[in-house]
């Protein structure tokens, strides 16, 4: 079928259309809404875009996104680097950040492994997170990935590679969200729930 | 009529959809290989939880759609724990779900494959021994029509004591002789174990330790099985090379 747009128009809208979720309707609509609104907000908005490009790239330690050799939380020496905390991706750092809880420093893999699509250790930062061990002097190591099958074979394979090294290897806990029902939640968490349980404080 | 339908299936994999749902594609004993969507299964306040994970067993209420089916309700029919309780576990599962994706057909009932991979799931949960999964695939090669020869050299058909069985070739079919070999080569104690995995002693197969003749088993498994659907598979090539 011939394009019935100018090729600028059309350009903007196969562009747009590579975008994830972004459907050829919803590009449509995405670049005539840009062609409708003022010049200076279609520039801002370039400029955000090639400007985040340029700049951002991974920490070189932990591989967190970052605009300079190393991310906001790797420069910062208030943290305790003998605690890393390893995670898939970028956005689990911030979901963490949230709880406030956590002062020590991370370990981005960048993914997970999936033996169903052939995604192995090699393809991920593990080999980065064992250099790391021996010059920061890190004692713990927290396996946070994703509490489903890939996060947890991944978390398995890191246990069986970095316990041999004397490290403390822990696993964040699964148990039932605050604010759910009891009666709906799954048999695997439930019963990690329990088994994970502790005593009450008084 | 209602769209709604119950059927009972084991989880072969997950993808990935939109902001919070997922793809689940599962054996189901009386519908064969079903896609369909779980709607927010990626959120931890999700009413799925972990039933959906691939391995999982479970008891479903599916609405069917056009395409993609839709996870209404799930049930879990046995725990996914012990699967997840140690790595040999869940890469044996995993190896036993790729197999079985592979030869499953769409909205094609398979009761029998069903019943194989969950006695498969159930025997790796309960001990992982490193015969589990190259006997099932062995076994699922012999459910499709490859069944190797063994007893005796499928060229010159010269049988045991006179000609010693040295090789195994997939294109023949089975073992040959000295004289005819090609393919590669078996040692005794591998042909053994194949022996006793196509010819019903399964259970002193699974009891053998890790050797050198099980590790043969089990690349010959690999390889056989690969040859047939002409495809690699994936998940056993990772947990060999470790």
């Amino acid at each position: 079928m011939a394009s019935t747009y100018t090729p600028p128009v059309q350009l903007l809208i196969d562009e747009l259309g590579r975008l994830p979720g972004v459907g050829p309707k919803s590009a449509q609509r995405i670049a005539f809404h840009l062609l409708k609104i003022p010049a200076d907000d279609v520039n801002r908005l370039a400029e955000a875009i090639i400007d985040a490009k340029k700049r951002v790239r991974f920490c070189e330690r932990c591989f967190n996104v970052a605009d300079s050799t190393l991310c906001p939380i790797c420069n910062d020496d208030a943290r305790d680097s003998s605690l890393v905390c390893v995670v898939e991706e970028s956005r689990d750092i911030v979901a963490l950040e949230k709880t406030g809880e956590f002062r020590g420093r991370y370990h981005v893999l960048l993914g997970a492994m999936s033996p169903l699509e052939g995604i192995g250790p090699e393809d991920l930062k593990i080999r980065e997170l064992v250099a790391r061990i021996e010059p920061e002097g890190i004692e713990e190591v927290i396996l946070c990935t994703n509490p489903n099958t890939e996060g947890e074979v991944t978390a398995m394979y890191l246990a069986r590679l970095l316990k041999p090294i004397g490290l403390k290897v822990t696993r964040i806990a699964s148990g039932l969200p605050v604010g759910g029902d009891l009666e709906y939640a799954d048999e695997l968490t439930l019963g990690r729930a329990l088994e994970g349980r502790r005593s009450v404080e008084d | 009529m209602s769209g709604l339908y119950h059927d009972t299936g084991v989880v072969l994999r997950t993808y990935k959809l939109r902001e919070s749902d997922k793809i689940v594609v599962i054996h189901t004993r009386d519908n064969g290989k079903v896609r369909a969507v779980a709607k927010g299964v990626r959120k931890t306040r999700s009413k799925f939880g972990a039933r959906l994970e691939p391995m999982s067993h479970v008891k479903l209420l599916l609405y069917r759609g056009r395409e993609l089916d839709i996870v209404s309700q799930a049930e879990a029919v046995e725990p996914l724990s012990p699967m997840l309780s140690s790595l040999d576990r869940a890469s044996q599962g995993l190896a036993a779900l790729e197999a079985v994706d592979q030869l499953s057909l769409e909205r094609e009932p398979n009761p029998q494959l069903y019943k194989m991979l969950v006695g498969v799931l159930r025997t790796i949960a309960a001990e992982p021994s490193p015969l589990n999964v190259p006997a099932f695939y062995w076994k699922l090669l012999a459910r499709e029509g490859f069944s190797p020869q063994l007893d005796e050299c499928v060229r010159c058909h010269g049988s045991e004591p006179a000609v010693q069985l040295v090789a195994f070739d997939l294109n023949e079919g089975g073992v040959l002789c000295r004289s005819c070999r090609s393919g590669q080569a078996i040692s005794p104690a591998a042909l053994g174990l194949l022996r006793d995995i196509l010819g019903g002693r399964l259970q002193h197969a699974l009891r053998q330790e890790e050797s050198p003749a099980t590790h043969e088993v089990s690349a010959l498994a690999t390889r056989a099985l690969e040859y047939q659907i002409e495809r690699r598979l994936k998940a056993v090539a990772m947990f060999e090379a470790h």
